[in-house]
Formats: structure tokens, sequence, C-alpha cells
């Protein structure tokens, strides 16, 4: 009898002592991780981030958890390297919120992270994510700047419509040409206003008559027909090439319900 | 109107040849369309997007059933002048510039998975007809844009999911769906797992190719060869790739879902295998059949390669590439009657797309099936990315209430490359 009760006793601590370490162990693991994602680069075995995966896919539904490490990946951003931070911007991507997006923010002007920083907060749904590209437009030169344009763009930003609209004057084409898509995307009336009094130069023609195209597209899914036909119409011209007329007259046959 | 030009054309090389006596080999038979071919006044005329193995092997598929290739482009510049050469046709680094091209009636984009959306779309957008092999996109977003712009413009657009012309998957998928198998349980189907992660190191970029450009739209990473090179599994890793889950499940599971009747939509639920009670990837669908994916890939347990089972409540069809199987047997000998369900009949796939660019129609593999195959390929990896169960609305494409999932449904593109 004697003997039974020191089993189960014994048996006992065994489970309780697993309870307090395997937390324990997990908690160390993670410490491990974030300590080599100080140093972490291309190259290095990624199984030494293994514990930082695991614990973000464990996080669902665990609010404080999530949290907790969302604070965390944003707060080793400053520290790590390049591939370092490329990893913690794919992380925050997955759970990343308005609390990470400062940190994160700060490389929309980076040559090399730009696109990183753009790949958490495009995936990020709050409004501070789209808020942050819409300030960094002005100080993004360049292909970053056209980056920054794609991912309001995506994020169909009404608020950056004034902005996009003085950049398709831009001298740069590229940026130019962004500027004409992520009205189309946008799709509002005020954006397709902005697009018909938009006299594109030759060589972005077909990329204006694209971005009309995407904007009526999205003014007829929101119930506006007139303003989609309006620039159905316009596009249904002899000036346009061919597969823009028979879209454009696509477009005016949807707008006749057929 | 372009039939007349290609009359008026081919009278006056007709005329032309009648008039020569002394050299009866100005004008070449191939050119007033010989053989079966169409006249080269009445040739699709092509460009070759990747010039890698696949991309060679199906623009000569494209060729023998008539196309005219006349312009090549690839981020390896060996690669891309060898096509040109081959063809008489001109070699481009950058494929905006072949787009621009007036003279090209359609293109054929065999680039690696990550580049096929935004080299599509810009086909669409530049008026071409589009041959894009599979997997069609990288995300479910991409494959929807992809599908909006080759709708936008009307474009004639094939899936390189040649299965649907191959006429043992088509008669397979006749047999479940015109119910002599019953009612349709399940389906199986192994065609590998998800992409890994590549932690590969630099090397020097060599000489003559273009790293930048092959990484496109995707995250920079160094360079290295087995980042970009078959068999090095350029495919299988996760910046560029889907994995074998897109790779073959492109095929396999476009298999199924047509059996299943499924096209233009897809399953409600993807569960994860979870080491219990669920052994394999499943996809359930609302009508209440399953598919089961196996993560071995094609070839394991000694089974044919893109092998699908369908198992119903009176009989089971196995198809794969170079054969049938049914129990009972005598299934395989069932004749699909006149008032029964036909599915769309090819027996070659680029055949199939040119006949459809003459007569402006939809192809086997339409870019909306394409569009929904590919969808099921994702909403695996993101059900084992995520390991756990998912519910999938596919009429809203969208995961209810599953912000985490949704996340994955998209990813940024790296500057200047873009959908819209």
């Amino acid at each position: 009898m004697l003997k039974n009760t020191n089993l189960m006793i014994g048996l006992l601590s065994v489970v309780c002592l697993m309870g307090w370490a395997l937390p324990v162990a997990a908690d160390e693991a993670l410490d491990k991780a974030f300590d080599a994602l100080k140093s972490y680069e291309w190259g290095q075995d990624r199984a030494v981030l293994k514990a930082i995966d695991d614990a973000v896919v464990a996080s669902h539904g665990d609010k404080a958890a999530r949290k907790d490490l969302e604070t965390k990946l944003a707060g080793a951003l400053k520290g790590a390297p390049q591939a370092g931070k490329d990893y913690i911007c794919r992380k925050l991507s997955l759970i990343g919120t308005a609390g990470s997006v400062p940190a994160v923010a700060g490389l929309l002007t980076d040559e090399k992270l730009s696109h990183m920083a753009r790949y958490a907060l495009e995936r990020m749904p709050c409004e501070e994510a789209v808020k942050a590209m819409r300030d960094a437009l002005p100080k993004a030169k360049g292909r970053l700047k056209v980056g920054v344009i794609n991912s309001l763009g995506v994020r169909r930003d009404a608020a950056s419509l004034g902005a996009l609209t003085a950049l398709l004057k831009d001298s740069d084409k590229e940026i130019a040409s962004a500027a004409a898509a992520a009205l189309g995307a946008i799709g509002s009336p005020e954006a397709a206003k902005a697009l018909g009094a938009w006299d594109a130069p030759k060589e972005l023609k077909l990329a204006a008559a694209d971005a009309c195209l995407s904007c009526a597209e999205k003014l007829l899914g929101a119930g506006k027909k007139d303003d989609a036909k309006k620039i159905y119409m316009s596009l249904a011209k002899p000036d346009q090439p061919k597969h823009v007329r028979v879209a454009a007259t696509r477009g005016l046959l949807a707008t006749a319900g057929k | 109107m372009k039939n007349s030009v290609i009359t008026t054309r081919r009278d006056v090389l007709k005329r032309a040849a009648a008039m020569v006596t002394a050299a009866p080999y100005v004008i070449t038979s191939t050119a007033l369309g010989a053989d079966g071919k169409p006249a080269a006044s009445e040739r699709i005329t092509m460009a070759l997007i990747g010039c890698g193995g696949r991309g060679r092997s199906v623009i000569g598929g494209l060729v023998a059933n008539g196309a005219q290739v006349v312009a090549s482009c690839d981020v390896y510049q060996d690669r891309r002048e060898a096509v040109a050469k081959q063809y008489q046709g001109k070699a481009y680094a950058d494929f905006r510039e072949l787009l621009a091209r007036d003279d090209i009636d359609a293109v054929l984009n065999a680039t690696p998975e990550h580049w096929h959306a935004v080299i599509s779309i810009e086909a669409c957008r530049r008026g071409k007809d589009v041959y894009c092999e599979k997997p069609l996109a990288f995300t479910i977003e991409e494959s929807q844009a992809v599908l909006a712009a080759a709708r936008r413009y009307d474009r004639v657009f094939q899936t390189g999911t040649q299965q649907r012309s191959d006429g043992r998957f088509r008669f397979a998928c006749e047999l479940v769906r015109n119910g002599y198998i019953g009612k349709v349980q399940s389906a199986f189907a192994e065609p590998g797992g998800t992409a890994r992660h590549c932690t590969l190191p630099a090397q020097p970029v060599p000489a003559g190719f273009d790293w930048d450009m092959w990484l496109g739209p995707a995250p920079w990473a160094p360079y290295h060869h087995d980042r970009c090179v078959d068999p090095g599994h350029g495919w299988n890793w996760r910046d560029s790739s889907g994995g074998l889950m897109t790779d073959r499940g492109a095929h396999d599971f476009d298999i199924v879902q047509w059996g299943f009747g499924m096209d233009g939509s897809g399953p409600v639920e993807i569960i994860p295998p979870d080491g219990k009670d669920v052994k394999m990837l499943t996809f359930r669908y609302a009508n209440g059949a399953i598919l089961e994916s196996g993560q071995g890939g094609w070839g394991s347990g000694g089974r044919p390669g893109a092998l699908v089972v369908f198992k119903g409540t009176k009989g089971e069809v196995s198809v794969w590439r170079g054969g049938i199987k049914t129990d009972p047997p005598e299934l395989a000998d069932v004749k699909i009657g006149p008032d029964e369900l036909h599915l769309y009949e090819s027996s070659n796939h680029q055949g199939d797309f040119l006949d459809c660019v003459r007569a402006r129609r939809r192809p086997a593999a339409d870019v909306a099936i394409g569009a929904s195959s590919v969808t099921v390929c994702h909403l695996g990896n993101i059900a084992l990315w995520l390991n756990r169960p998912l519910r999938w609305d596919p009429v809203k494409r969208e995961f209810p209430g599953d912000d985490d999932a949704n996340r994955l449904r998209r990813r940024a593109m790296r500057q200047p490359w873009r959908l819209c």
C-alpha cells in the first residue's frame, strides 16, 4: 500500500514537473531563436528560427501570446541584419497589427527593405498600415515610390487619391503609370474623373486605358452604371487599339445588363 | 476583315507561284499551306517567354500545329538567343519590349511560377492571347487578377494543364459525372508537399543572366545557382513556387475538379493531417465528396504518376498518364451516350489553343478553370502552413472570419511589378 502511494506521488511529481518544464523549454527555445535573429544571414540554417515559426502558428486564437510575439518581433527589427529583418517582416505580415506598424514603416524608404516592409503592411488589415504607406509616399523615391503606389492601389486607398492624381504628371513614366493603375484599382467616381482628365503621353496611353477599364469594372460592381458607361464610351472610340475597343464594348454590354 | 486580307495575300502568293517556271522553290509549299499546315499568311504568330526545357517543348508543339514563332524572351541570354536562332526570330531580354510588338498574336508564358501572373496580365493588356504553363498563378489573388485581365480583353487563354486534352482523363471524368460509379464519395491524388524556404548562401551572378529580372516580383535574395535551376528544384522554393502542391497539384486537382463538376468553384473545408485521425491533407466539398491528397509525390508507393482515383457508391475509376482502370472492369468499355454529359473534347492541347485563337472560343483549360484549379492547390498550402482546419467560401473566395488565412491569399510584389 505504501509502495503504491509512493509510486502515485512519484508519478504525480513527474507530471507536475513536465507541466512546468515543457512551457519553460518552449520559452527557452523561443528566446534562443530571437537571439539567433540578431545575427541571422542568408546561408544560415533556418532551423535556428523554427521556434518563432512554430510560435506564430501556435498563437492563433491566443491574443496575449500573439501580442507578446508581435511586440518581440517588432522590437527585434532594429538590431537585425538584412536577412533577419526580411524574416521579421514575413512574420509580421502574418500576425502584425497597428502595434507593429511604426517599426515596419521605418523601412519603407530603405532601398533594400522597402519591399519587405510593404510585404508586411499590405497584409495587415488595419488603417494604420495603409496610412503608413500613404505617409511614406512623398518621401519614397524612384522605384521605391512605385512600390508604395502599387501597395496603395492594392489597398484601394481612397485617401491617397489627391497624391496619386498629382503623380499622373510625374516625369518618371513608371511612377505615372503606377499612379494610374492605383487610381483604377481605387475605382471611385473621383478616381474616374482624375483618369478621365489625364492627358496621358503616347507611351502611357495603353496604361491609361487599362486603368480606366479597371476603374469602370469597379464602378459597375458598385452599381454605378452611368459612371462606368462614360468610361466605356470614351474607350470605344476608333483612336483606341482594337482590343481596348473590344473591352469597352463588352463593358457597355455589361452596363446594359447583357 | 482579317480573312479578306489573308485571302488577298494567299491569292497573290498563288499567282506569283503560277508565274514562276524556272525556279519552283521560290515560293515554298509550306508558305502556301501544304501538308495540312496553315499557309504562312494564316499562321498565328507567337512568342516564347521563358525558354527553359518546358517552354521549348511546348512551343515545338505549337509550331507543329501551325504557329509561327517570331520572338523569344528569357533572363538567360543563351536560352533566348538559341530559341531566336532556331525560329529565325528576335531575342528579347525584357518581355515588355516583346509584348509591345503589334505583329505578335499570342504568347507562350513558360516562365517560373512567380512570374506567371504579371506576364500573362501584361500580355492580355497588350491584346495577345495566352498559353500559360501551369500552375496559373502564385497566389489566389493573382489567379483572379489573371482571370479578370483575360476576360476584360476577351483573350483566348489556355492553362497548360494538358491532361484536359487526354482522352483517358476525360473519359474517367465522364464516367464519374454520368454516375457510372454511383454517387461520387471521394477522390485521391498524390501531388506532393509544399515548398521549402530557401536558405542558400550567395554566389556570384553568372555573366549573361539577369538575376534581378529572374526574381521579378519575388522578394530579393542573393543569387545561388540552385535557387532557379531545375533539377535544383527551383520550383520548390517558397518565394518562387508553391512546391509540388502547385506544380503537380495543378494537374491532379484539376482532374479532380473536372470529375467532381467543380470547375469555377472549389472545396468548403480543408483539413491538414493531424497525426491522428486525419492521415492526409483533406478537402471537403459542399456535396460531401472529399479529396484526399498524399504528400509523397508522383510515383510514391509504386503508384503511377499523375494518378487520380475516384471512388463512388457503385464503383471506382483510376486514371493516370498512360492508363485507366475501373471497378467493375466493364466500366472501361462504356460508351458515353448522346444524351449523356460529354465533356470538352480535345486531343491536342496546343492544337486546341490555336483552334480557339482562330475561332475566338474558350479552350479546354480556359483561364477560369486554371484559376479554380490552382486555388485548390493554394488552399492546401495555406492549410499546411497554418496547420489547422480551414473553412473556405468558393463563391466569395475568402476564408469566412479567418483573418490569418485571408492574409495568405496574396503577397506584396517587389517593385516595380504589380498585378493591375
